[in-house]
Formats: structure tokens, C-alpha cells, sequence
């Protein structure tokens, strides 16, 4: 949770000549990498690049997921506030499954517009984590939530380097590597998967936290209903019901290493490709830093040797 | 459609019963939202949204014409009353004299319409506008959404583009706008055509022949008076004959009719192979008059199947 | 056109955008007698690495005013601060009202790709502009023009979701010295650097200094002459044979949404 500088200034004494929030909260300069996700809702990240995220934090990286929305209207049976708490606990139970830090923004789910008020939000939050690299959605997508988050980040993109743009937090010097995650819309222009990673070492935490996102999958989400939940007393039924989500993921979470095993050839070599069952796949965004392909192994440091 | 219905029943009088005592805190034990209660008339449920009081007569008046004459529910919706569209009458007498207008369309065509009270020109993608587009398609229980791209010369047909997706699946979210129930299927939602090319041309996947109907929408174009006989904002006195000129004003109407004859036959030509998709090559070839719709991606995808269901003008 | 002389207009989205994209082409219609007008959208009052705020801003507006000079056209800013200009109602009656104000023929701006905000959401107010401006009463306060004018893009690099495609290109070569010397009027932003400059940017001694501005010259040079061979095919079309030898060029692509030129009015209308 930001601590806004007043209140810092105030916590510290008056007389205090009270250090910047950002340097209490300066991340340690410790040669890893620092990534940070921006989802529409509290399971966008974790769905879209929780693998990769599993990846990096097992290396000792720095991981941040942070949902631009709570998630409070994302059930069939709940909303609200009382939604909101629950998906919470939800992206924290997944954070400490995948190793990454995970944050909640207080804004309804389905009301994200485009302001000026969330640019800048957004543009603290990188600045902030100290960003190396910025995922976010594409700004083709069914849901708008998604499409605004996209649209969000973008507009952060270049400003998070400029120092009199949220003067109140330090300026990053070099512009983020930002990416897309994949999504399957085809209009204006289809996503191309730049960057492609096997995550068959992490699935299983990638599906655990699928599993903790209970309100989402297990229960439905806000498409789902009262048939879907099995009686808890019913340990056969509820037994079932669990393996039935985790067998929809093992397939949804295939189908990137099957339609983009070249561009896996590209990074793995084609023998090694062909034995990836699950991975997940991003677009280079052209209003980040462009990185070469010797960067992009810098900060996918997943790749075996050329 | 109806899947939920009957459990959805059960579960409400459960839940009915153990709602009564205060303090039950419970979330899951509170009133759940209840979805759309579809009508069981086997008609389809048809909603266009255009910018103005004539952009949905113009681009889908034939396929609205069609399927009211076989008994389907249609509704065009203008998202802006139009009240600057005019070289000389502007404000609320403009924005009256054109809801009238499509009143006369609406009886013309057998449809339904509604005019919005938002100023011409000043439509934008707002929470507000977002949560009236998503109540509207609700409450006329859709099974098909039509609406501009976002691609297109005037603000207001992009916008009106850009907030109909935006309601694109959040109509089926039932805590979002929970005020009208929710629809358990996200519609078909489609794009009227258009002709700009960026960033990506407009596809035409559906194709309809309106050369039965054409009249009728011929008769449309001339009750838009204030729009096309008038020249509408870009029009001009010099346009209008004098109303007791009867020979110049009979000729003014044949302008206007020939020049959106045209424009209706331009589709058909443009789009002859899709219309051999549906009509077959023999009689694809004879279609003067057609009316091209693009598959939004944000909406329920129809299979071939389901598209001959929603269209069921095709042999 | 009411006569020969046409009447343009280019938005960009800080002081320099409509210098960096459009001066060698502004200068020369300048030169023929053309009405040439400059807007800078925001005061890019965030635009370097020391200064900010009014101070900033009247530093630009001067140094666009020596542009203006330089090039024998007016160039302007708005008030809005930099890196918030937002797609809102209000600015696009500004935009409206100044198209309208200046009688343009032509109206020239940013697409809606770009790595900067600011310049996607100008692109986006003057697409919104397109058409409303003939329409009287949409800003009742302005006499609207009779015809829609002629939409323009400017160059970008960027590919998705559609790269920039030039309907039409201008030799610059004849007016690039004018051109550098814009930038170098553009102090605070290429010899200074900018928002993402520091303080050792620029030497302390003369010759230092004298030397980091050969440098900016050049590098901008560069960037200049790198349009010739990006838009060699159009340039081809326009100057037959001479095309190989030109140096340094302007690129231009025609907006959907304005008044479609002809092949041949588009021709007559942008300077050999």
C-alpha cells in the first residue's frame, strides 16, 4: 500500500528532514530483475502470466501483480465489498503460491475508464516497483476492463521516464521493455507472440493458483451459478468439481505451447519445443524500450544457451 | 437460454425462506439478481444503436423491414437526438422534428425506436453512457446487437461504436448495472458496414438481399426529410424548391431517391461473393439491393448454423 | 480554395512536434505565400529535466515564436499541461473552433499510434474535429467552413495496429538548414535534451558546448535525411529521375476521416 508523503512526513516528526517514501521503499539493488503485471481483474495476471511470474520469483525476481480493478461485481451470487475481501485473500493466497507480491486497486470492477487520475496511478505503481518490464492486456478484448487496463498502461509507457510527470514519485531512467499477454481477437490486428515460455516446471503452482481462485473457477465466476457448487459435505462431488477445473486449465493452458511452437523452436530449439506441453506467450509493446533479442534473454533468463 | 431458470427457481425459494432474519450476513444467502426472463414467443430479438435519427434506418432498415414482416422483435435506438443535423433548425425543435421522423420510419419499417437525449456532437465514452447502452439491450432481452464500428469519419458513430463494446458482455454480468436483470447469453453482436480501410477494413460476413423490402426503406430515407431532402447540417437552402413548386419538389425527391438507390446497390455489388455464400451464384447474380453486417469478436460467434437461424431469410 | 493560396494547419502535441514533422514542408508553403499555421496542443510545460511548470511553458511558447521566424509562419501552444491532454469535449470544441478560426484547407496532425499519449490523443481531437467542423451548429459561436478540409497524418514509425503509409512526400532539401535551425531555436529540448536529459547533458566549457550542438545538428540531420529513403517510392512519383538525389523529406499520409483529395489536387497542393 502507497504511503502518501504528508502522512509519512507527519509519522516521521515534523522537524525530521523526512526521507522520500521512495527511498523507505527503495527496492535493494540486488541485480535481480523487476517485473510488474497489470490485470483487469484479481486472476487476470495470475491466469495470463502466472507461469512466467513462477518463473522469475523462483530465480529470486522481483514479481508484482496488480489488479486495476477489485473484482466486485466478478460473481454470480456475491458483489460488492464482500466480493472484493474475497478476491483479495484470493490473489494473496495465489501470491504466495507463484512467489510474487500481489495488490488490489480500489476501483470497481467493470467502471475503469481511461483518466488521468488512473494514468497516474499507474504510472506510480511502475515507478514504484522500479519496473524492468510491464505486462499488461492488449487493447483488443472482449472486456472493456481489459481493453482500458491496456489502454492505461500505454499511456503510462514513455511518462513513467519523464521526471515532472507525478513529480512526487522519482522518474525511472530508462523506459520499461512493456508486453502484452496473449489474447485471441483478430481485430484491428491479431497478437503476435514475440516471446514465448515453457512453463511445464511451474504448471502445477500455475494450477494451484487457479485452484485458489475459488470464486472464479471453482465457483463460476459471475457466468456461473448455484450448479456449479457441489454440497462441501459431498467430498466425492467436490473432489470431482476440482479436477474438472484443473483438467479445463490443463488444456486452456496448452493451447499456447501447440499454437506457437515456433516461436518456442526459436527459443528452446525445435527438439526441445516439441516436448513443451504448457507455455505462455507475449507481444513486444512499440511504446516500451524495444529490446534485442540478447535482452530478451536477459529478461527471460528461462532460455538455454544458444 | 434457459439453463439456469429451473435451478436458479429452486435456489431462490431456498434462499427466500432463510433470508428473513436480520443481521444474516451471509452474502451468499442474500437476494440474488435474477436474469432476464426471455419471452417465449420463438421471435427473434433484434437492437440496433446508430449515432442519429437515421443512421440505423440507412444501414439496417432492409434487415429490420425483413424481419418484421415475419413477425421479429426489432428496435432501433439513436444515440444522440440529432439536434445540430440540420443547416438552419438546430437545439430542440431539431431534435423533436427528427424524433418524429423516426417515429414515421418505425411505422414505415414495423419496428420500434428510441431516441436518446444526448446533444449531436457531443456523445463520449462515459460510465453513464456505458450503463444506458447495457439496460437497453437487457431490457429488449437481444439476441443480436448492431451497432457502428469505431472506425468512421464522424465522432459520434465511432463512440457509439466504442460504447456498445464496451456493454458487449457486461450485459450478461449480473452485479454490473444490477438494476435490470442480466442476460444469460451474450447477444450476437454486430457491425454495420462502412467503407474506411484503417486501421483495418470493415469484412463483410453477413450478407442480407433486401430487394423485397427496398421500398420500404426507400420510403424510410424520404420520411427522413430533415436529413436528405433538406441536406440535413450540410444541406442549404438553395436544396429545397419551393413546396408549392410541385415538379421541382417531385424532382428534388427522385434525386434523393436515386442517389440512395445507389448507395444501397453499391453494397450489392461490392459483396456479390458473400451473397453467393448465402443465396447461391443463380440467384446472387439477380440481388440489386443489399445490407452487409461484420461478426464483432466481443460478441457471441455464431457458427453458419446459428447465423442462417438469426437471419431466417436465407433458403 | 477561395483562391490559390491554400490554408494549413498541423496540430501537434508539444512545442516541436508540428516543427519536427512538418517544418521543411510549412517553410516552403510559406514561402509560396501559403497561410501556415502551428499548434502545439500542450504547453509542454513537463518537458525537461529541470524546469517544469509556467516557466517551462513560456520558455517553449519563445522558443516555438522563433520557429515561427525562422520559418515564416505562426506557431502557437495551447494551455494544457503536458502528458495530460485528454480526449474530453471541451478540447475538441478547441480544436474545432481553431480549424474553423484559421479557414484551413488542409489540417495536419498526429495518428492515433504513437509511444506518446499526448500524441495519440491530439490525433484522436483532431480525428473528432474531422467533419463537426462543417456542421453549423456544433460550436454555434464559429462559422463553420463549407467543405471538410483535407485530413493529413504525419510520419511515425510504429506498426500496429497498421503501419503509417505516405500518400505523398516533399523534398525538403531546399529549406533544411532552416529546418536545423529550428531545433536549434528548440533549445530546452534538443540541445538541453529535454525531459530525459541531465545536468551533464550539456558541457560546461565553450567548446564543449559549441561541440554538443554540431552534435544535435547532425543527429538530427540524420534523422531528416533517413525520411528520403523512407519515402523514396513517393518521392519517385512526384520527382521522376531527381528523386535519387533528394536528401532530406517530409511524409504525409491521407486521413480517411477529412475531404479526399484527388491524385492530382493532392499534387498541386504540396510544394515540389
Amino acid at each position: 500500500m502507497k504511503i502518501r508523503p504528508a502522512l509519512l512526513a507527519l509519522l516521521l516528526g515534523a522537524s525530521c528532514a523526512s526521507p522520500s517514501p521512495v527511498e523507505l521503499m527503495d527496492p535493494p539493488q540486488d541485480g535481480k530483475l523487476r517485473i510488474i503485471a497489470f490485470g483487469a481483474h484479481p486472476d487476470d495476471c495470475e491466469w495470463a502470466e502466472g507461469g512466467a511470474g513462477a518463473k522469475w520469483a523462483a530465480m529470486g525476481h522481483h514479481v508484482k501483480f496488480v489488479s486495476c480493478t477489485n473484482g466486485d461485481i466478478g460473481h454470480w451470487g456475491m458483489a460488492g465489498g464482500a466480493l472484493a475481501k474475497r478476491r483479495t485473500a484470493e490473489v494473496k493466497k495465489c501470491a504466495e503460491i507463484l512467489g510474487n507480491t500481489a495488490q488490489v486497486l480500489d476501483i470497481h470492477d467493470g467502471e475503469l475508464m481511461v483518466t488521468m487520475e488512473n494514468r497516474r496511478t499507474i504510472c506510480r505503481l511502475i515507478r514504484e516497483w522500479k519496473a524492468d518490464v510491464v505486462i499488461s492486456h492488449r487493447p483488443n478484448d472482449y472486456h472493456p476492463d481489459h481493453r482500458y487496463v491496456g489502454v492505461l498502461v500505454m499511456d503510462a509507457a514513455y511518462m513513467v521516464t519523464v521526471p515532472y510527470f507525478c513529480p512526487d514519485t522519482p522518474h525511472l531512467t530508462k523506459n520499461p521493455v512493456f508486453l502484452f499477454s496473449e489474447d485471441e481477437f483478430r481485430r484491428p490486428n491479431p497478437f503476435t507472440a514475440d516471446i514465448a515460455v515453457a512453463v511445464d516446471d511451474v504448471i502445477e503452482k500455475k494450477l494451484a493458483a487457479m485452484a485458489a481462485l475459488e470464486s472464479q473457477f471453482y465457483e463460476g465466476g459471475c457466468n456461473g451459478g448455484p450448479h456449479l457448487v457441489p454440497d462441501t459435505k459431498d467430498a466425492a462431488a467436490v473432489a470431482a468439481r476440482k479436477k474438472q477445473v484443473r483438467t479445463e486449465f490443463e488444456e486452456y493452458f496448452s493451447g499456447p505451447a501447440t499454437r506457437h511452437r515456433a516461436a518456442l523452436a526459436n527459443y528452446y530449439g525445435a527438439d526441445a519445443a516439441a516436448k513443451v506441453r504448457f507455455a505462455e506467450a507475449f507481444e513486444i509493446c512499440e511504446y516500451g524500450r524495444r529490446p534485442t533479442p540478447e535482452e530478451i534473454r536477459k529478461l527471460f533468463p528461462f532460455f538455454p544457451a544458444k | 437460454m434457459t439453463r439456469t431458470t429451473g435451478v436458479l427457481a429452486l435456489w431462490l425459494a431456498v434462499v427466500g425462506a432463510s433470508c428473513a432474519s436480520p443481521g444474516d450476513v451471509s452474502p451468499m444467502k442474500a437476494p440474488m439478481p435474477a436474469p432476464a426472463q426471455l419471452p417465449q414467443d420463438g421471435k427473434l430479438r433484434i437492437i440496433a444503436f446508430g449515432a442519429h435519427p437515421d443512421d440505423t434506418e440507412l444501414r439496417e432498415g432492409g434487415a429490420a423491414a425483413k424481419w418484421a414482416a415475419q413477425g421479429h422483435h426489432v428496435k432501433f435506438v439513436s444515440c444522440t437526438n440529432g439536434d445540430i443535423g440540420h443547416w438552419n433548425m438546430a437545439g430542440g425543435p431539431l431534435a423533436k422534428r427528427r424524433a418524429a421522423e423516426v417515429k414515421e420510419t418505425g411505422k414505415i419499417l414495423g419496428i420500434a425506436q428510441e431516441v436518446l437525449d444526448i446533444h449531436d456532437g457531443e456523445l463520449m465514452v462515459t460510465m453513464e453512457n456505458r450503463r444506458t447502452i447495457c439496460r437497453l439491450i437487457r431490457e429488449w432481452k437481444a439476441d443480436v446487437v448492431i451497432s457502428h464500428r469505431p472506425n468512421d469519419y464522424h465522432p459520434d458513430h465511432r463512440y457509439v461504436g466504442v460504447l456498445v463494446m464496451d456493454a458487449a458482455y457486461m450485459v450478461t454480468v449480473p452485479f454490473f448495472t444490477p438494476d435490470t436483470p442480466y442476460l444469460t447469453k451474450n447477444p450476437v453482436f454486430l457491425f454495420s458496414e462502412d467503407n474506411f480501410q484503417r486501421p483495418n477494413p470493415f469484412t463483410a460476413d453477413i450478407v442480407v438481399a433486401i430487394d423485397d423490402v427496398i421500398e420500404k426503406k426507400l420510403a424510410a430515407v424520404e420520411a427522413l426529410h430533415s436529413q436528405f431532402f433538406e441536406g440535413g447540417a450540410n444541406g442549404h437552402a438553395g436544396l429545397v424548391p419551393d413546396s408549392k413548386d410541385e415538379t421541382a419538389w417531385a424532382a428534388r425527391k427522385k434525386t434523393v431517391r436515386e442517389n440512395f438507390s445507389k448507395r444501397f446497390a453499391a453494397t450489392a455489388t461490392k459483396y456479390r461473393a458473400a451473397l453467393e455464400t448465402y443465396y447461391g451464384k443463380d440467384e446472387a447474380a439477380k440481388v440489386g439491393f443489399a445490407e452487409a453486417f461484420e461478426i464483432c469478436e466481443y460478441g457471441r460467434r455464431p457458427n453458419a448454423e446459428e447465423i442462417r437461424k438469426l437471419f431466417p431469410f436465407y433458403k | 480554395m477561395a483562391s490559390d493560396k491554400a490554408r494549413i494547419i498541423v496540430f501537434g502535441a508539444h512545442p516541436d512536434d508540428c516543427e519536427y514533422v512538418a517544418a521543411g514542408t510549412g517553410a516552403k508553403w510559406a514561402a509560396k505565400g501559403h497561410a501556415v499555421k502551428f499548434v502545439a496542443c500542450t504547453n509542454g510545460d513537463v518537458g525537461h529535466f529541470a524546469m517544469a511548470g509556467g516557466p517551462l511553458a513560456r520558455r517553449r511558447t519563445d522558443e516555438l515564436a522563433k520557429c515561427g521566424r525562422i520559418l515564416g509562419l505562426t506557431s502557437v501552444s495551447l494551455d494544457n499541461h503536458d502528458g495530460e491532454l485528454m480526449p474530453t469535449l471541451e478540447n475538441r470544441k478547441t480544436v474545432v473552433r481553431l480549424i474553423r478560426d484559421w479557414k484551413a484547407d488542409v489540417v495536419i496532425s498526429h495518428r492515433p499510434n504513437d509511444y506518446h499519449p499526448d500524441h495519440r490523443y491530439t490525433g484522436v481531437l483532431v480525428q473528432d474535429a474531422a467533419y463537426m467542423v462543417t456542421v453549423p451548429f456544433f460550436c454555434a459561436d464559429t462559422p463553420h467552413l463549407a467543405a471538410n478540409p483535407i485530413f493529413l497524418y504525419c510520419d511515425d514509425k510504429f506498426q500496429k495496429p497498421n503501419p503509417f503509409a505516405a500518400d505523398v512526400a516533399v523534398a525538403i532539401d531546399d529549406v533544411i538548414e532552416k529546418k536545423l535551425d529550428c531545433f536549434d531555436a528548440l533549445e530546452s529540448q534538443f540541445y538541453e535534451g529535454g525531459c530525459n536529459a541531465t545536468a551533464d547533458t550539456v558541457p560546461g566549457d565553450p567548446a564543449g558546448k559549441a561541440a554538443r550542438r554540431k552534435k544535435v545538428r547532425e543527429e538530427l540531420r540524420a534523422a531528416f535525411a533517413s525520411k528520403a529513403d523512407k519515402f523514396r517510392k513517393q518521392l519517385e512519383k512526384r520527382y521522376g529521375k531527381k528523386a535519387a538525389k533528394i536528401e532530406y523529406a517530409e511524409g504525409f499520409e491521407i486521413c480517411e476521416y477529412g475531404r479526399q483529395p484527388g491524385a492530382e489536387e493532392l499534387e498541386k497542393l504540396f510544394p515540389l
